[in-house]
């Protein structure tokens, strides 16, 4: 990313975008949304990364954290300009989820957090968090795919998240 | 209700990028004002980034790096001021509807199915007992209040579920401003509380034109 950020190196950049283009892409058809629109959303993206390289810290966030907070963005966009609801006025979530100046933790401690999050959780609660978090599925739709009964996932849910207050201080 | 898992499921749904505009206004401002819950937001977005870094790999079939690099895509919007401020713009000019001495709101005009409303409070005002049909959540902006579990200043949330009936009273010396997301309608109890639940249907009634 450095190289990106300084030389505009495009190789580098090309190095980014064949390890990053098929995992965001998967995101996005993780989240329900069609092949055709998962490739723009992905170009989208990686055209911000390429764009707006200046504004990536290595020091407040992980690369993957930014890209990950970018695609992110971009399926909020997505979805409310695709919305079922009727919205008369302008969103106002796009800017909400600007970046945060305010008390962003060192990305050196947050890596140590995470580690002993990790430490903690067992697979099952790892693929949850995954299913719930990142692929917005719905706690009935992880039950079925995981064949446990839905007061398991919401349960397993509450622990997850009574287990990271503990470990975030 | 644990307070503590309800507030970080709002975090985890912000991260997760699944909440409607109100409470992510709520939620985006509750990490502005709270130290504790933005670390705990930063860490969470850092796992789902985790995520995505050990993410399956669906190879998109019509996209080349150098579409990236070529690719139209500069839109940037920069906003500086707190996302209440930039939402409502300066509190003080707000239209400000008294609803009876001392507690004031004003319900925003915001396309969602959660009703965002502010709240201020002369100090020491009371709201009356009440509970909520819906889940309630109240960020405090500016001040702060107690009621029977406790004491919320500036930075604080309290999210109430249908179990719940409480008093809340505005401190004595500063009042408060809060940020309220409210589900569904809530329902009074007490003295005035006929009344207060007669005022917000006919209030609901109005609405739905």
């Amino acid at each position: 990313m450095k190289r990106v950020q300084r030389d505009r190196d495009e190789m580098a950049f090309s190095e980014i975008f064949d390890f990053f283009a098929p995992k965001i892409n998967a995101y996005f058809i993780q989240n329900r949304i069609k092949i055709e629109s998962s490739e723009e959303l992905t170009q989208e993206v990686l055209s911000a990364v390429w764009v707006k390289s200046n504004l990536y810290d290595s020091k407040k966030s992980a690369f993957s954290t930014w890209i990950y907070t970018i695609a992110r963005n971009k399926k909020i966009d997505f979805f409310r300009k695709n919305s079922k609801i009727n919205f008369v006025e302008e969103d106002i979530r796009e800017f909400l989820y600007q970046d945060r100046e305010i008390d962003l933790i060192e990305e050196s401690e947050a890596k140590k957090q995470i580690e002993r999050i990790n430490n903690e959780l067992d697979e099952q609660q790892k693929i949850i968090i995954k299913m719930n978090f990142f692929e917005n599925k719905s706690h009935k739709k992880i039950a079925d795919e995981l064949e446990i009964p839905l007061g398991t996932v919401k349960s397993r849910i509450r622990q997850i998240l009574t287990k990271m207050q503990e470990f975030i201080k | 209700m644990n307070g503590t898992i309800v507030k970080n499921e709002l975090i985890f749904d912000f991260a997760s990028g699944i909440l409607g505009p109100a409470k992510s206004l709520l939620a985006s401002t509750y990490l502005q004002l709270n130290s504790n819950a933005s670390k705990i937001g930063n860490t969470f977005e850092k796992m789902l980034g985790e995520n995505l870094m050990d993410n399956e790999n669906i190879y998109p079939k019509n996209l080349k790096y150098s579409d990236c690099i070529n690719g139209v895509n500069t839109k940037s919007a920069s906003n500086l001021n707190d996302p209440v401020t930039s939402f409502f713009g300066n509190l003080n000019n707000l239209n400000w509807k008294q609803v009876y001495k001392g507690f004031r709101e004003y319900t925003a005009s915001i396309d969602d199915y959660d009703e965002l409303k502010l709240i201020k409070m002369d100090p020491g005002v009371s709201v009356p007992l009440h509970s909520h049909g819906g889940k309630e959540y109240i960020l405090v902006l500016e001040g702060s209040f107690c009621d029977e579990y406790g004491e919320y200043s500036k930075g604080d949330i309290q999210i109430n579920d249908q179990n719940i009936k409480h008093t809340p009273i505005a401190s004595n010396k500063t009042g408060c401003v809060c940020l309220s997301i409210t589900e569904k309608e809530v329902i009074f109890f007490g003295r005035y509380g006929s009344f207060l639940n007669l005022f917000t249907f006919i209030k609901s009634f109005f609405k739905q034109k």
